[in-house]
């Protein structure tokens, strides 16, 4: 979840204003960017302005927050505004600071929460559908094509190159290896990247928003435009499963873009028909808030592991030995990434987990609370079953904690990218920034007795100073 | 007036950082922007992963990896 939250994050602040006002004129990109990318806080400012007709004086912004929580009220200020949701106009002598909703942003959101309006952007249902599809069905080809993709990542890896099904399309490949999740080249003995095993063990939501990042990314280079793209996307969030909507309210671009979320399992198309198309549930789960994507993802996730088998498989034992019980390629691939395999049976693996195996996985990009939260999840049953009996933690606390001391082993140092800000004229104005940055949750690092600071970006705390400057 | 500084910040223990120092010292300070104190240092950002394969080559000479080859 926050992984996909974070990138999708990322990639959004990057764009210019201008998209994000052409952006806002859909409604139901409004509301995804108000119900998936907002903290509570910030929604809650959002909502209180949206029916607001004049600027609101930021003094009584502030008279709605407790003072002690002045750090959570300017990180959501200050996220507000980065997603051009809010203007804050520039402090001066004369007027006192105010805060409005963008009024892009506003009329869509308003339109998006109280109906009304021609804008069909939430789709347009089609009514000449040969039926409604069955919710199974959908999930079932979702399933498909997205193990498929899968599939081809881990068995880049794996020896037995090329097993099970044909594979992702080539333009979904050919993504792959421009996203650096797999590699061609022969001599570094191909395959899987450092980014393609992270990929591996994220959540289902959040490998879908890096499949569609990488893609939006490439679409700006196949000439469509992002705008288009994106509110196609956010309006796919707002579908519901199981419906036919129809393509001829889509543009041309978007009807491009149409075959390539069917190659991603994201929409179905029926080959009779060429005019509707089916979301599925990787699709509507797309901007849906935490709690609800919970339950969705984890109905998502039942529907993945009914084919093959309990959802449990994995028991490990005290003195590091895994016995796994599937005979899932994918799932053998996946434990391969970080446990030395000894022996396969029919329907089980086994092996353990050593300081090598852990190393080679860390070496890889592999996190140790990504090894242990995929042991956790995958556990057996009745290795839950024997812990809450004893009141014991799922997993044997010892291989836990020294599955993290093997990497702390391995990670000698902690980077964090960003700027040094220095060489400040005295005391006070040094403090103050510092003040301002810690607000804003971008400092990383102060010493007070060399005046200097480390942040993790610099564009507001600029702002910050030049309008300090002004004073 | 301020200035701000690209750069990474590294936090480690300070024999780590004294080894960057010295690879630093070798490498006529192609990597370290600021010494900060005896924990952390900026380094330039795109010497970051010569930086660390530099590191894991000197800590290659000085670890015994114990051997586990007889314990399946």
């Amino acid at each position: 979840m926050s992984v996909s939250t974070s990138a999708s994050f990322e990639y959004l602040e990057r764009l210019p204003g201008v998209t994000f006002r052409r952006l806002y004129q859909q409604p139901s990109t409004a509301l995804a960017i108000f119900r998936r990318m907002l903290p509570h806080l910030a929604k809650t400012f959002v909502m209180a302005l949206l029916y607001m007709t004049r600027p609101l004086p930021l003094t009584d912004l502030d008279s709605w927050v407790q003072p002690n929580s002045k750090r959570e009220r300017d990180q959501a200020l200050s996220l507000l505004s980065r997603l051009h949701i809010v203007t804050i106009t520039a402090p001066s002598r004369d007027d006192p600071q105010t805060v409005t909703l963008t009024s892009n942003f506003g009329s869509s959101l308003r339109l998006a929460l109280t109906g009304g309006g021609e804008h069909q952007s939430f789709g347009v249902p089609s009514h000449n559908a040969l039926a409604n599809m069955d919710a199974a069905f959908l999930d079932d080809y979702a399933r498909d094509q997205w193990e498929g993709i899968l599939h081809y990542v881990v068995s880049s890896v794996a020896e037995n190159r090329g097993h099970g099904g044909d594979g992702p399309t080539a333009s979904v490949k050919h993504l792959l290896e421009v996203g650096k999740l797999v590699t061609k080249g022969k001599f570094t003995g191909g395959g899987i990247t450092q980014a393609g095993f992270s990929f591996l063990l994220q959540e289902v939501n959040a490998q879908v928003w890096t499949m569609l990042l990488l893609w939006i990314e490439n679409a700006e280079q196949m000439g469509l435009d992002s705008v288009e793209v994106l509110s196609f996307l956010f309006m796919l969030g707002s579908l519901e499963l199981g419906r036919a909507y129809s393509t001829s309210t889509l543009s041309e671009s978007q009807r491009q873009m149409l075959t390539y979320l069917v190659d991603f399992g994201l929409v179905y198309v029926p080959s009779t028909g060429t005019t509707q198309f089916y979301p599925t549930r990787l699709a509507t789960t797309l901007t849906s808030d935490a709690t609800a994507l919970r339950s969705v993802s984890a109905g998502f996730d039942a529907a993945l592991t009914a084919a093959s088998g309990a959802k449990g498989f994995i028991i490990i034992e005290t003195n590091y030995r895994l016995y796994a019980y599937t005979s899932s390629p994918l799932q053998i691939a996946v434990l391969a990434l970080f446990t030395r395999l000894g022996t396969r049976y029919p329907n089980m693996v086994s092996g353990r987990i050593t300081r090598d195996s852990v190393a080679r996985a860390i070496s890889h990009g592999i996190t140790s609370d990504q090894i242990i939260s995929y042991l956790g999840t995958h556990a057996h049953p009745q290795l839950v079953k024997v812990a809450s009996a004893s009141g014991n933690p799922v997993l044997p606390p010892t291989v836990v904690d020294q599955i993290r001391l093997w990497q702390i082993e391995n990670e000698r140092m902690k980077a964090t990218p960003g700027f040094l800000f220095r060489d400040f004229d005295n005391l006070k104005e040094y403090e103050a920034c510092v003040r301002y940055a810690d607000e804003i949750g971008v400092l990383t690092w102060k010493s007070d007795a060399k005046r200097m600071f480390f942040v993790t970006r610099h564009e507001q705390l600029r702002d910050y100073i030049k309008s300090r400057k002004g004073k | 007036m301020p200035r701000a500084i690209r750069g990474v910040l590294i936090e480690c223990d300070p024999s780590i950082k004294s080894i960057i120092v010295a690879i630093d010292n070798e490498s006529d300070h192609a990597y370290v922007v600021e010494e900060l104190d005896d924990q952390t240092l900026v380094v330039k950002e795109n010497m970051l992963t010569s930086l660390k394969m530099k590191l894991d080559d000197k800590l290659k000479d000085t670890q015994i990896q114990p051997d586990e080859s007889d314990l399946d």
